[in-house]
């Protein structure tokens, strides 16, 4: 395994790639986190006392992470799929015949990277939020009781869906067929959920995989949606099964 | 040393390599001869651990790939002048492979240099001609050192200067006494650079043995001309041989020099020419792959 992990960190290292996909991460984050809070900021004088009073400023200063989830999912989709589209995946099966051992490599540094990245674009972006609230005095500081909880679950939502990325490029193993897919699961479901009658929306849009990661992030909690961490361990479900699958794939079937 | 036996891989019910036995021995550059889609590729595959076979098994130095712990150390294998991501550099491409098996950094370079890239290291590979990226697969075979390599049409690419490069870069590999198994459809270049031939026409094994005696097991002709060719045509048939006309020549099969000079003799027939004409490798694989393909009809229909 040290071998597997040599291997990958080095494919990892010099890679351009890497590094933008990390630096679109943490820009998509802060400039749409930026937005978010000057428009929030800019109507705060009409806000009354009790929307001051449950004003999730924490929650807030984290809407940004939800736009990096897109460029994360990329990053783990690609280190699978590029490898099959140009051939080396067979180079790298010559040089490591266990396969599961590649895809344990992969998920290990990939997830490793996606997590620096992801502290990076949660502190970025809240740290960005909070200035701008501050202007329409709707900041709450690093001092916030809930902001450890809620930092902790965005680097852990873009953890999963780095590896979900992985374990999608390892069961469909072409760059555009996965990347839709990852799309339609965190970008398109959530539109295609308000098409159900009003009664069945919030009880289906609790399964996506955008709306625990909104939960997660946030210091006030819908009590519609599943509390933080149960909604991570579903997302971690989802993620368990399409690993499965894909290494089953990528064990089974040639190269 | 590769040993492969019985080795057999089916597509959809058909057998693409069938029941395949032979050793590949070290110190010589053995051919891997067979017409395109024959089962040369599948097969190489195989013994690589690639492709899962259907039965039999394949070893290098007695053992199965899977079960090598530094593979790249043990063989060294070009598949194809793909498995480059191009937005790599070539020493970067390098490094992760020796980093995969625990072979020391400066070997990328050592490895660059033995192929002839080394001005070109720090370029990327999405920029390299067909032969460099070749050259560049050759460099990755070479990276742990292995005492055994399969090359998968290697000259596939290469300009002139390349082939004979790496005619005499294989030769010199087997001279150092080790295992070279080169794959390719391309007869007369075989006849260039190997010693040994295992020639596959669909799947199934057609010979395995030096090219010299591949090419004797070949049927050769005997060329004779003379004043009096009608005359020396029916003492010829007369005697048991097939023949043909070639111009002002006669093309005669199965009758040795000797008896064809003595029949000669006896029917009163000057000769101007009597040569033995040899059969090219390539004749040799036409004859054998031909006699193959009839034979297989042959029990398909029966």
């Amino acid at each position: 395994m040290r071998t597997a992990l040599a291997m990958e960190w080095e494919k990892l290292r010099p890679v351009h790639k890497t590094s933008r996909t990390i630096a679109l991460a943490i820009a998509l984050a802060v400039s749409v986190s930026a937005l978010v809070a000057l428009a929030v900021a800019s109507s705060a004088s009409h806000m009354s006392a009790h929307d001051r009073l449950t004003f999730d400023s924490v929650g807030i200063s984290l809407e940004g992470v939800n736009a990096a989830v897109l460029a994360v999912a990329a990053f783990g989709i690609l280190s699978i799929t590029r490898e099959y589209a140009t051939g080396m995946m067979a180079v790298t099966f010559l040089a490591q015949p266990a396969r599961l051992r590649v895809l344990g490599a992969k998920l290990l540094t990939h997830a490793g990277v996606a997590g620096l990245a992801g502290a990076g674009a949660c502190v970025a972006a809240f740290a960005v939020g909070q200035t701008l609230l501050s202007t329409g005095g709707l900041a709450t500081g690093w001092s916030a009781p809930q902001l450890p909880a809620a930092l902790g679950g965005g680097v852990v939502y873009l953890i999963l869906v780095c590896v979900w990325g992985i374990a999608l490029g390892a069961l469909v193993r072409t760059s555009a067929a996965a990347i839709i897919m990852s799309a339609f699961l965190l970008v398109v479901a959530p539109i295609l959920v308000q098409i159900l009658p009003a009664s069945m929306v919030q009880q289906a849009s609790r399964w996506l995989p955008s709306q625990i990661g909104v939960q997660a992030m946030s210091a006030h909690h819908d009590p519609h949606a599943f509390a933080p961490w149960t909604g991570l361990a579903v997302l971690a479900a989802y993620v368990a099964i399409t690993l499965v699958a894909g290494g089953f794939r990528m064990v089974r079937r040639e190269p | 040393m590769i040993e492969v036996s019985g080795l057999t891989k089916r597509y959809n019910g058909r057998a693409v390599v069938d029941d395949l036995s032979f050793e590949v021995r070290p110190g010589v550059v053995t051919g891997f001869l067979g017409p395109n889609g024959s089962g040369k590729t599948t097969t190489a595959r195989m013994i690589l651990g690639l492709t899962r076979s259907d039965a039999g098994v394949a070893t290098i130095n007695g053992r199965r790939y899977h079960d090598l712990s530094r593979p790249l150390c043990e063989l060294g294998a070009l598949i194809d002048s793909g498995g480059v991501n191009p937005s790599r550099t070539a020493v970067e491409h390098l490094r992760w492979l020796a980093a995969a098996n625990d072979i020391a950094r400066s070997r990328a370079d050592e490895v660059l240099a033995i192929v002839g890239l080394d001005s070109v290291a720090g370029r990327k590979v999405g920029g390299f001609s067909l032969g460099m990226r070749q050259r560049l697969g050759i460099a990755a075979a070479l990276i742990g050192d292995p005492p055994v390599l399969i090359l998968d049409e290697p000259i596939n690419g290469l300009d002139p200067e390349g082939i004979r490069w790496i005619r005499g870069f294989m030769q010199g590999l087997a001279a150092d006494g080790r295992t070279v198994l080169v794959a390719s459809h391309l007869m007369s270049e075989m006849a260039l650079t190997a010693s040994a031939l295992i020639v596959i026409g669909a799947g199934r094994l057609i010979a395995a043995e030096s090219v010299t005696d591949f090419v004797e097991r070949a049927v050769s002709s005997v060329r004779v001309r003379s004043p009096q060719l009608d005359e020396l045509e029916i003492a010829l048939s007369v005697e048991g041989a097939s023949l043909w006309r070639d111009g002002d020549a006669l093309e005669v099969v199965g009758l040795s020099i000797e008896q064809i000079g003595v029949t000669a003799s006896r029917a009163g027939a000057t000769l101007f020419e009597l040569s033995p004409q040899r059969a090219s490798l390539e004749d040799a694989f036409m004859q054998l792959t031909c006699d193959t393909a009839q034979f297989a009809t042959r029990r398909q229909a029966s």
